[in-house]
């Protein structure tokens, strides 16, 4: 599943770039993101808690860095998590890219998405939309720590 | 955890274990052995699992057994004594199946209709019957059966 | 899977089950929703509580302010079938009446359906649009009554806390000269969730549009009001131009997303479909 998202960041590019790319401290400003621990270079460890109505997944797994452009501003990272409570998986490669736009910047991140098991049962409008609404608070919250 | 429970089915006292997770379909055909309701769609949709409870047409796919202590169950076991109702008869005069499979539940839903509305007009047993599906028949021996055996 | 289950005989038992196991226990009321999320696992709750021990939850009576207090067990059927509601709002028996198919009516309670929070039920929007007030309890013998559009913040997802129960659904007394609709597209079978649904009421007295609340199912994460045609029409005469232009502007009070039951575009544009042959039932116009 693919899913798209952009969003307009009112804080200067390189402020911004700096916190996306300090992944513990850009994963705190997703909600429901419980401590994020480094495992190596560009690697790290972490657990996201989605509740959808009476449904709560949390997904225990590792995020990394597998590419990075600090000039251009793009990076691509890879996310491989699972819920072992109800079990499934997701599998998540995202493309990041933060571009200037007068009085701050864009950020896109285009996702392709696996998602394995029971969490599948949700359906993609339903997964998208909660992506969507993580993805907002996330760079409403990079906002702030940026500006 | 399963409980130990009484039931009444079709009008006698049973014994069942239930629990949250143990659908009244599965209590019905695994535990009682009334095989005559049958699991189509299991998600509420096809009808083929209709059962009445304290009279009301439900879906037993859909029914935590749990939620059934206490009721009287009526399956397609409990509608018929030695002979065929009216309304069974009507159904093989008029052509009203062919596979089976959809037909317990065709027939226990019809009941519940004209139960409660005995003399229902064709537009009536159409809107009542729209939840119970059919790949067979294409509908009107079904809806004729009915109008026939409405008295 | 070794699941507990649990029928209290009062609210306050019901409360206190909920707050010892917190986030382990589900609620049960007629257990369609249920059913289905625990079959598709996507709940695995060790504590299971069932309301339909406690005595009066599913009481449909007059309310301390004129209206009708529904008790949130009451099923569907009840609530299409009870003469306070045909009397006062035939309108909302409708909407019921327009729920999946008599077994799930049967089955299913009002309290259960707002609970459960899918934008593309029938009920919640037209008790959104009847002003319906949630009367919610709490583990420490409160209570608060919300306006039920307050009630739903996301798909699935509602205000309510761990511990908080739906007590009752009161619908406000009916006003004089009211009138209200709710109109269901479906887009496969009669039986199916609405690809859009509009749910209105409006005081059409002296041919004038006023007191119009307009809400909309399927097309967002929640029942969406539709203000921009709301504002459109306050205090606007009723005509076939005013309510087409109107009409146009639901287009943008929904938030839709595509999936089986169309495309987001799609969807918008039955938004304005349904929106204006709505309006127009209301005013008593043919459909066009």
């Amino acid at each position: 599943m693919k899913l798209a998202h952009v969003s307009t960041i009112a804080a200067p590019i390189e402020r911004v770039w700096v916190v996306v790319m300090d992944v513990p401290r850009a994963a705190a400003c997703v909600p429901g993101v419980a401590a994020v621990t480094p495992l190596g270079p560009d690697r790290f460890q972490g657990s996201l808690l989605v509740q959808i109505g009476p449904v709560r997944l949390v997904l225990d797994g590792e995020i990394a860095v597998i590419a990075r452009d600090d000039g251009a501003h793009t990076a691509s990272l890879r996310a491989d998590a699972k819920d072992s409570r109800l079990g499934g998986t997701v599998r998540a490669t995202m493309e990041i890219a933060l571009s200037e736009r007068a009085g701050g910047c864009e950020l896109r991140i285009a996702s392709d998405v696996q998602i394995g098991g029971r969490i599948g049962e949700f359906g993609q409008p339903v997964i998208q939309r909660k992506a969507d609404s993580l993805l907002a608070q996330f760079a409403r919250c990079l906002a702030e720590r940026a500006a | 955890m399963s409980t130990a429970a009484r039931l009444r089915v079709n009008g006698a006292e049973r014994e069942a274990s239930v629990s949250p997770e143990i659908r009244l379909i599965d209590v019905l055909r695994d535990q009682l052995g009334l095989t005559g309701t049958k699991e189509g769609c299991s998600v509420g949709v096809c009808g083929a699992c209709s059962v009445l409870m304290d009279g009301a047409l439900v879906s037993s796919c859909l029914v935590p057994s749990v939620l059934a202590t206490g009721a009287e169950v009526t399956t397609i076991e409990g509608l018929s004594g030695q002979t065929l109702t009216p309304l069974q008869e009507a159904f093989i005069t008029e052509g009203g199946f062919q596979c089976g499979i959809c037909t317990p539940g065709q027939i226990v839903a019809a009941s519940a209709l004209l139960a409660e509305r005995p003399r229902p007009t064709e537009s009536e047993i159409r809107e009542f019957m729209m939840g119970n599906l059919c790949r067979c028949t294409g509908y009107q021996g079904i809806v004729r059966a009915i109008m026939k055996a409405a008295p | 899977m070794n699941v507990s289950y649990h029928e209290p005989a009062t609210w306050q038992e019901a409360h206190a089950l909920l707050e010892r196991h917190g986030d382990d226990a589900t609620v049960l009321a007629g257990g369609t929703a249920f059913t289905l999320l625990l079959r598709q696992g996507l709940i695995r709750p060790g504590h299971v509580v069932a309301l339909r021990r406690i005595a009066g939850a599913s009481a449909i009576d007059a309310d301390a302010h004129g209206g009708v207090s529904i008790g949130a067990l009451a099923t569907h059927t009840a609530v299409q079938r009870s003469d306070r509601i045909t009397a006062a709002w035939p309108e909302l028996a409708d909407a019921v009446a327009k729920v999946a198919t008599v077994r799930v009516r049967n089955q299913a309670t009002l309290g259960g359906s707002v609970a459960h929070a899918d934008p593309a039920s029938d009920a919640p929007v037209m008790l959104c649009a009847l002003a319906a007030q949630v009367v919610v309890t709490t583990a420490d013998a409160g209570s608060r009554r919300v306006p039920i559009e307050e009630l739903f913040v996301d798909t699935f997802t509602t205000t309510l806390g761990p511990a908080e129960l739906i007590r009752s659904i009161e619908i406000p007394a009916r006003p004089a000269g009211a009138a209200a609709v709710y109109r269901k597209y479906t887009l496969r079978s009669a039986d199916d969730y609405a690809c859009v649904s509009v749910g209105a009421l409006a005081d059409l007295g002296g041919g004038v549009f006023g007191g119009l609340r307009l809400f909309l199912g399927g097309v967002g994460p929640t029942p969406m009001r539709a203000r921009s045609v709301e504002r459109a029409l306050a205090g606007t005469r009723v005509d076939a131009r005013a309510i087409a232009d109107a009409a146009a502007l639901a287009r943008d009070d929904v938030d839709p997303q595509s999936d089986t039951r169309g495309s987001a575009a799609y969807k918008r544009e039955m938004a304005r479909v349904w929106t204006e042959r709505a309006l127009r039932a209301l005013a008593g116009m043919p459909i066009s």
